[in-house]
This record gives structure tokens, C-alpha cells and sequence, in this order.
């Protein structure tokens, strides 16, 4: 079944073309990633996907329901969640405060004015669940800025995962990482429930490797690769454009 | 561990209810010991310390830099005013509800214009819209009494109650009973599911935006609650001051809640009324000592306040009281 159907999508800035003409499907489970050097536009094509910015053309179906001109919080209802590349908490609220917004977000009561935040204790009970699933329980009334980096990291991908998302969205997830936090969020990816669809960017070849079934390959705004990590390090063009960078050669042959 | 942390929970509620409950008890008990200036005095203070904490939803919560808030203060005093003044009606059950309603429904409409832009361009938009209800009172003849500008000739409102007329001090309770409802009600929202997600927005609309808000509606919601808390402080000023002037719709209003607010501590529940209790009292007792300068005792004390208790005065007792560490935000108050 699919998940998302990404077809002839274009998005111009003035007369710059951030993504071109980009047409890919991705099934319900599968583990994708997309790379690309710097400028590609990789995150443009999340934002795209994500509802943050609109289209210059092009289509987007998500589980077959065009979502092509829908807001972002339509489409965290119809199961979309994100974790952005520059972390998206809210720094001067609590862990627990972040927690529960989050959850919040996809109930109906989000809008109630009359109850206490307290007084709901099914969401007491599953920001309680999440966060001691994140090993952040003990931390629920730090400001979120009082967190190292790699805390923050995996709060926010933890709150993405609390929205039961059926497609996640990973912007650079190990952006700014150690070796070790990094491994900590690999593994987080590679345990997700088969059921929900996970997008990857990320420079960080050993996390793309390891968690990535098929790899897309974008370069100024075009698609010029689509297949497994066999393949795609085996393909000329993309060893020519994109790994042509030494350190990427050595890093896409160790891996 | 679970009873540690509920005897802890105990504590903090008497601590931090404590203020409160004094609070309500001065509210209380005081005018009793005053002249009708004092009971005055003291109305005044409710009135704005209800018209700040209404500004305090969208601009300390939700984050929005509003400039125009004395258009809903002035639309519910001027409901008021003109069901005097053409209608002769004077029953406060009338007169009150009908100035909220007016009120909420300039906000409704204003909301829908000012909240297409965001940041300084909002504030802008919503200055242009507080002169633009300015110069109609300015200029429509209906909107004014005969002669001069503004609408004179307002009384204390009629409870309808046979052989009692309100006085001064009545007014006084009678205005403490909405204060205090809405004290309420306002410290319900705060609390809410809604209050949380406009402390989010503040934070980081983007975020809230992808986790599933729709943040335009709550910023909305939250500029037509606050334009109708707003009405009905305007509604008991107009009751209180017996006139109103295009002035009390204009740029001049708009900053008192402000000035209110940021002085006293914007984004927490009792910032505003401890900065209008500030505002209010020097004001008068700076006007009293030098009737032409009191504007600059007002000023400095604005401006030691910015520069020694930035988060405001009230978040500085606050921390005396309870030395309980930063504040940031709506649910921990």
C-alpha cells in the first residue's frame, strides 16, 4: 500500500528552482532516505511534503487524500509528524509542558478553556509513558534549555513518535550528535513499530546505511537516483556528482 | 515517593494560594476604612487591573504585540454611554451584557483584519484599527452629547432592585464581583489545554503548528475573549468615570493595559494587577504632589522597572515569596 505519492512537484524561490520537477512513491513501512550535498534541496522537499511551504506545482497524496494544499496541523491530524533539522522544541517551557502539548495536539480538547491541563489524566498517564520511555522523566520540570543537545534530540524525535505519526519525518536526526548519541537515535529508528513509514535526511552516511532501504538521491532540486544502498553506491552518476567528495567515497565504502 | 510529592504539591498550593487569598481579603475589607475618593480610587484600580489582565491573554500568553486594545474597552463604555444618552436605558443587566457583546463583536471583526499580519505589522494594523474607531467617535454626531466631544451625563447603573440606588461603595462591590469572576474564569483558561497551547504559541507557533494546532483559531479565540474581558472593564468604567471620550478608544487607552502589563509582569496570571495596583496608586499620589509632572514619576518608575525587575515587579515579590526559581509560563503559576 502507499504511503505517499510525491508527483511532478516543483518548488521555485524567485528564479531559483529548490525542487524540480520530483516525482517518487513510498510504501507503508518503508525506511527511505534522501541525500543530497548542501543546497539540494532536501529540506525544502520536507517542507513541501510537511505542509510548511506550498508548491509551485505539482501534487501530494498521503494514504490516497490529496494533501497538496493542506496546513501543517491538518496534516499532523491525518498522521504526519516531524522532527525538524534546527531542534522545534520550545526551549523556555518544561519537558513535561513540551510534552504535553504535543500530545494535546492531536485531541480534541486542545481547544478546551474551561479544564484544567492536569485534570485530563489520559494524557497525564502517556506524557508520564513517554517520558520515562525516553529515560526524561526525572528531568519533566527542566526547561527544555537546560538540556544537553543530544536530550533535546531525543525529546523531539520521542514527542513525534507520542503522535502516533504513520509517517515520520526525520530531518538530520544525528545533526550535531556524537558517536554515541547517534547510535542511540539509529537505534531508536530501527526499532519503530513496520507499520509506520520513516523519511530520513541526513549527512551522516553510516546513519543512512544502516537505517535506509531505498535511498533517493537529489541534486539542485532533481531526482537522478532512486534504488537500495546497493545500488546506489554502485551508481556512476552519483559517485561522480555527490560522492565525489573523497570523504564520501570512503565513507559510502566502509559502510 | 508518591506521598513526598503530593505533601510537596500541598505545601505549594498553600504558598503560593496565600497571596491570594490576602489579596481578596484587602479587596475586601479596605474601602470600609476610606472616603468615597479612596472607594473610588480602588474601582479605578479594579477596572484597569481587569482591563490589563484581559490585554495579558494575548500579549503575555499568546505573544501577539497588541496596540489597540482600548477599542474593546471603549466599545463596551460607549454601549453604555449611548444606551444612556439616546435610549435612557440605565439597568445594568441590560447595559453591562449588551457592552460585552459589542465589544467581543469588534474583536471578532478586528481579529479576522489584524491577524493576517504578524509581529510589528500587527501591532500596526491593530493601532491603525483602535484610531479608526477614534476618529468615528470623533466625528459621528450620534457618538457624541450635544456640543462637546464624548458622551457626559452617565450615572451609576440601576440593579433594577426597588428602593435601592447604589452608591460609591457599592459600585465598588459590585465591580469586585466581576473582578473577581473574571479572575476566575481568566485563571481557567490559563490552566487549560487552550492557555498552554497560547504559551506554545508564543514559544514557537511553528512547532505548535506541526503537532497539530491551528494556531490563526487560537490566536483568534484568544483576541475575542480577551476584546470581551476587555468590554466589560470598559462597560464599569464608564459607569465609574460618568464620561467617556474618544480618548478612551484610542492610542492613549491602549497603552495603559500595556504599560500595565509589562510593569508588572507580562505571561503571568497576577502580573497585570500587580501593575495596575502600581500604575494606579502612583499616579494618584504622584498627581496629587506635583499636578503638572506626574507623568515623569510614572516614567521613571517604568523605566527602573525595565531596568531592574525586567520580568516586572509582580514577578519580583512573586520571588520573594516563594523563592521558587524562574517563572516560564502559565501552567507552574
Amino acid at each position: 500500500m502507499e504511503a505517499l505519492r510525491i508527483k511532478a512537484l516543483s518548488k521555485q524561490f524567485g528564479g531559483v528552482d529548490a525542487v524540480n520537477d520530483v516525482s517518487f512513491t513510498v510504501n507503508v513501512g518503508e525506511r527511505l532516505a534522501i541525500i543530497g550535498p548542501n543546497g539540494a534541496g532536501k529540506t525544502t522537499l520536507f517542507n513541501l511534503i510537511n505542509g510548511q511551504l506550498a508548491p509551485t506545482a505539482g501534487r501530494i497524496h498521503f494514504f490516497g487524500q490529496d494533501v497538496t494544499s493542506l496546513p501543517p496541523h491538518r496534516r499532523a491530524h491525518l498522521g504526519q509528524a516531524r522532527a525538524f533539522q534546527v531542534i522545534s522544541l520550545l526551549q523556555k517551557l518544561t519537558v513535561l509542558q513540551n510534552t504535553l502539548l504535543t500530545i494535546n495536539g492531536t485531541e480534541p480538547h486542545r481547544f478546551d478553556m474551561f479544564r484544567p491541563v492536569k485534570k485530563f489524566e489520559n494524557v497525564l498517564q502517556k506524557a508520564a509513558d513517554t517520558l520515562k520511555g525516553l529515560d526524561l522523566w526525572e528531568k519533566q520540570d527542566e526547561p527544555v534549555i537546560n538540556l544537553s543537545y543530544g536530550e533535546q534530540r531525543r525529546l523531539e524525535i520521542g514527542l513525534g513518535l507520542s503522535m502516533d505519526p504513520k509517517l515520520f519525518l526525520l530531518d538530520e536526526p544525528s545533526a550535531g550528535l556524537t558517536k554515541e548519541e547517534s547510535a542511540e537515535i539509529i537505534d531508536i529508528i530501527k526499532n519503530l513499530r513496520t507499520n509506520i513509514t520513516v523519511l530520513i535526511v541526513d549527512h551522516d552516511m553510516d546513519m543512512v546505511f544502516e537505517v535506509a532501504e531505498r535511498i533517493l538521491v537529489l541534486h539542485y532540486g532533481q531526482l537522478i537516483a532512486d534504488g537500495d544502498p546497493d545500488q546506489i553506491q554502485a551508481d556512476q552518476k552519483v559517485r561522480e556528482i555527490y560522492m565525489g567528495v573523497e570523504d564520501a567515497v570512503d565513507y559510502a565504502e566502509t559502510a | 515517593m508518591e506521598t513526598t510529592k503530593q505533601d510537596r504539591g500541598q505545601d505549594r498550593w498553600i504558598s503560593r494560594g496565600a497571596p491570594y487569598i490576602l489579596g481578596t481579603l484587602v479587596l475586601l475589607v479596605t474601602p470600609l476604612f476610606l472616603d468615597t475618593y479612596g472607594q473610588g480610587l480602588m474601582t479605578r484600580f479594579l477596572i484597569f487591573a481587569l482591563f490589563a489582565m484581559s490585554f495579558n491573554i494575548v500579549f503575555g500568553y499568546a505573544g501577539l504585540m497588541s496596540l489597540g486594545h482600548a477599542a474593546f474597552f471603549g466599545a463596551g463604555g460607549y454601549t453604555v454611554a449611548l444606551l444612556k444618552l439616546h435610549y435612557d436605558v440605565n439597568l445594568f443587566w441590560i447595559s453591562a451584557p449588551l457592552g460585552i457583546v459589542v465589544a467581543t463583536l469588534v474583536a471578532a471583526i478586528f481579529g479576522i483584519i489584524a491577524l493576517r499580519a504578524s509581529g510589528i505589522y500587527f501591532l500596526l494594523v491593530t493601532f491603525a484599527l483602535g484610531q479608526m474607531l477614534y476618529s468615528l467617535a470623533w466625528n459621528v454626531k450620534w457618538l457624541n452629547s450635544k456640543g462637546m466631544q464624548g458622551i457626559t451625563g452617565i450615572t451609576l447603573p440601576d440593579l433594577g432592585i426597588p428602593g435601592f440606588t447604589l452608591n460609591t461603595i457599592w459600585f465598588y462591590y459590585l465591580a469586585l464581583i466581576f473582578f473577581l469572576l473574571s479572575c476566575v474564569l481568566l485563571y481557567r483558561l490559563v490552566i487549560s489545554p487552550f492557555g498552554l497551547a497560547l504559551v506554545g504559541i508564543r514559544e514557537g507557533e511553528p512547532r505548535m503548528e506541526a503537532v497539530g494546532y491551528n494556531t490563526w483559531y487560537l490566536k483568534y479565540a484568544s483576541f475575542v475573549v480577551s476584546g470581551a474581558f476587555a468590554g466589560l472593564a470598559g462597560v464599569l468604567f464608564a459607569y465609574y468615570n460618568f464620561f467617556v471620550s474618544p480618548n478612551h478608544l484610542g492610542i492613549a487607552t491602549s497603552f495603559l493595559p500595556m504599560v500595565m502589563t509589562i510593569m508588572g509582569g507580562g505571561g503571568t496570571f497576577f502580573g497585570p494587577v500587580v501593575g495596575a495596583a502600581v500604575f494606579i496608586f502612583v499616579e494618584n499620589f504622584a498627581s496629587i504632589l506635583s499636578p503638572q509632572r506626574w507623568p515623569l514619576v510614572l516614567g521613571a518608575l517604568f523605566v527602573l522597572t525595565i531596568m531592574f525587575a525586567r520580568e516586572g515587579i509582580g514577578v519580583y515579590l512573586w520571588r520573594l515569596w516563594t523563592r521558587w526559581g524562574p517563572n516560564y509560563g502559565s501552567v507552574k503559576n
